[in-house]
């Protein structure tokens, strides 16, 4: 069974005792789909598995103040994947010519589905909290709806929904009609088109920790200067700076 | 509206009270008797400004008076709607913190007591929400377990604090009564752990 040669090269790249779960990730054997995961327009790492792809989003997105690009097809392939190691494990379990041995690597197996479920259902949770907390804002933004899946742009307008009528019948209601709506903006702002104060948006501005993963092209800090990050800096910077690095793999957020 | 009481001051007192909710983590009761006094003060602002409004020619500047007004207006409603979705924003962390079990939350007298109408409302359709949600992944995994600390064992010796009835398992049913202890598959009882019927030993 294939499981068994993706098993064998694991424990031949994991290397001695106790190696750490990251070691053990870059040393996982490659998914057969992998080739198909590369997206137009983003550069691949270099020998970047699946697995820490989806690690490398997972620390992305609960660093970023912002949504980040959602990864359906990575999720996808992953999950699929985690379902034929599922599928194989029960198969194994079942026989009897299984040898105690085996029973252990697939204990290990076992554990290792575990682990890379955890991760996914922290990051689709990472997201989904997100995203109710700016379902309202989201409504009106057809920008950050490009970077949701079908189901989440879903879940965004059932929440602002809810949180529109949950406001409208606890508050708005009951104040004067003209007070009614949630369009209020800053009476003193001058800007032509001034924020809204009733919505909560996401801080782009808020700062984060950027670690170059190759060289990136220079970036304009706030006051004007411009700043080049070299492979394997680290940079505290507002996020709004390093947005477009993130999104297209040459920096993550650490 | 009291005469000596500044315009705003009772919006300051509702948003204290989140943020002395989320200082000390905890949920309070909903606010009723405040929320109703600064409505009331809305509505006697607004009057303010109609008369602001009819004395002020057309195309003349407003009196600064009217700013003031309307930026405490907007002061006040600001606060009033950052008092109810923080507290929206408290109720979902509840409601992840038991995986989800609303009749968990909704049976709590001591919980119930403190949501008002429209919040136990709210709750209903965040369930049906979530669970619509939910219901994409369903098949590879379950989105509502937990995910504050990592799985180290798929196994796991748990103690059974209250009675729970039969449970599928991988190793079949399992009766789970009080004071039993078991030797089952985490991903399988996880969440009666986290509500409290199961205990890990």
């Amino acid at each position: 069974m294939d499981w068994d040669d993706e098993y064998d090269l694991q424990t031949v790249g994991g290397g001695t005792a106790g190696p750490s779960f990251m070691d053990r990730v870059r040393n996982a054997a490659p998914d057969e789909d992998e080739d198909e995961d590369i997206i137009p327009g983003v550069l691949p790492v270099i020998n970047e598995t699946p697995l820490e792809q989806l690690i490398r989003h997972w620390t992305n997105e609960r660093h970023a103040p912002d949504l980040l690009a959602a990864q359906e097809d990575l999720l996808a392939n992953l999950l699929d994947h985690l379902r034929r190691q599922s599928e194989t494990v029960q198969l194994l379990r079942g026989d009897a010519s299984t040898s105690e041995e085996e029973h252990i690597r697939i204990m290990l197996a076992q554990v290792e589905i575990e682990r890379v479920k955890f991760i996914v259902r922290s990051y689709v949770r990472t997201r989904l909290f997100k995203i109710e907390k700016y379902a309202r804002y989201i409504t009106t933004n057809a920008e950050i709806q490009t970077r949701m899946t079908a189901a989440e742009r879903a879940h965004a307008s059932r929440q602002a929904n809810m949180i529109d009528r949950h406001l409208y019948s606890s508050v708005l209601q009951s104040l004067p009609p003209t007070q009614g709506h949630l369009d209020d903006v800053d009476p003193l702002s001058t800007s032509e088109e001034p924020k809204n104060i009733m919505i909560t948006e996401p801080d782009r501005t808020r700062p984060v920790f950027a670690h170059a993963l190759q060289n990136c092209p220079p970036v304009h800090l706030p006051d004007g200067e411009s700043l080049k990050m070299a492979k394997g800096h680290i940079s505290l910077v507002p996020f709004y700076v390093v947005e477009h690095l993130v999104a297209r793999g040459e920096a993550e957020l650490v | 509206m009291s005469e000596t009481r500044q315009y705003g001051e009772l919006a300051t007192q509702l948003v204290m009270e989140s943020r002395r909710s989320t200082q000390t983590d905890t949920l309070l009761k909903y606010n009723d008797s405040i929320i109703r006094s600064i409505i009331r003060e809305q509505r006697d602002l607004e009057r303010a400004t109609e008369q602001y409004m009819r004395i002020t020619e057309p195309g003349n500047t407003p009196p600064p008076q009217l700013l003031i007004l309307q930026t405490i207006i907007n002061r006040n409603k600001r606060c009033l709607l950052a008092y109810h979705s923080h507290r929206t924003d408290r109720l979902r962390d509840l409601y992840w913190a038991v995986g989800g079990a609303l009749p968990h939350i909704l049976s709590n007298q001591e919980i119930r007591g403190k949501l008002s109408p429209h919040e136990v409302d709210f709750l209903r359709q965040y369930n049906t929400s979530v669970m619509e949600f939910r219901s994409d992944f369903s098949y590879e995994l379950d989105i509502m377990a937990s995910i504050t600390h990592p799985p180290k064992d798929i196994h796991t010796l748990v103690r059974v604090v209250r009675d729970c009835g039969v449970i599928q398992t991988e190793l079949g049913s399992i009766d789970f009564r009080k004071d039993q202890r078991f030797m089952v598959r985490r991903a399988d009882i996880e969440h009666l752990i986290v509500q409290g019927y199961l205990e890990e030993v």
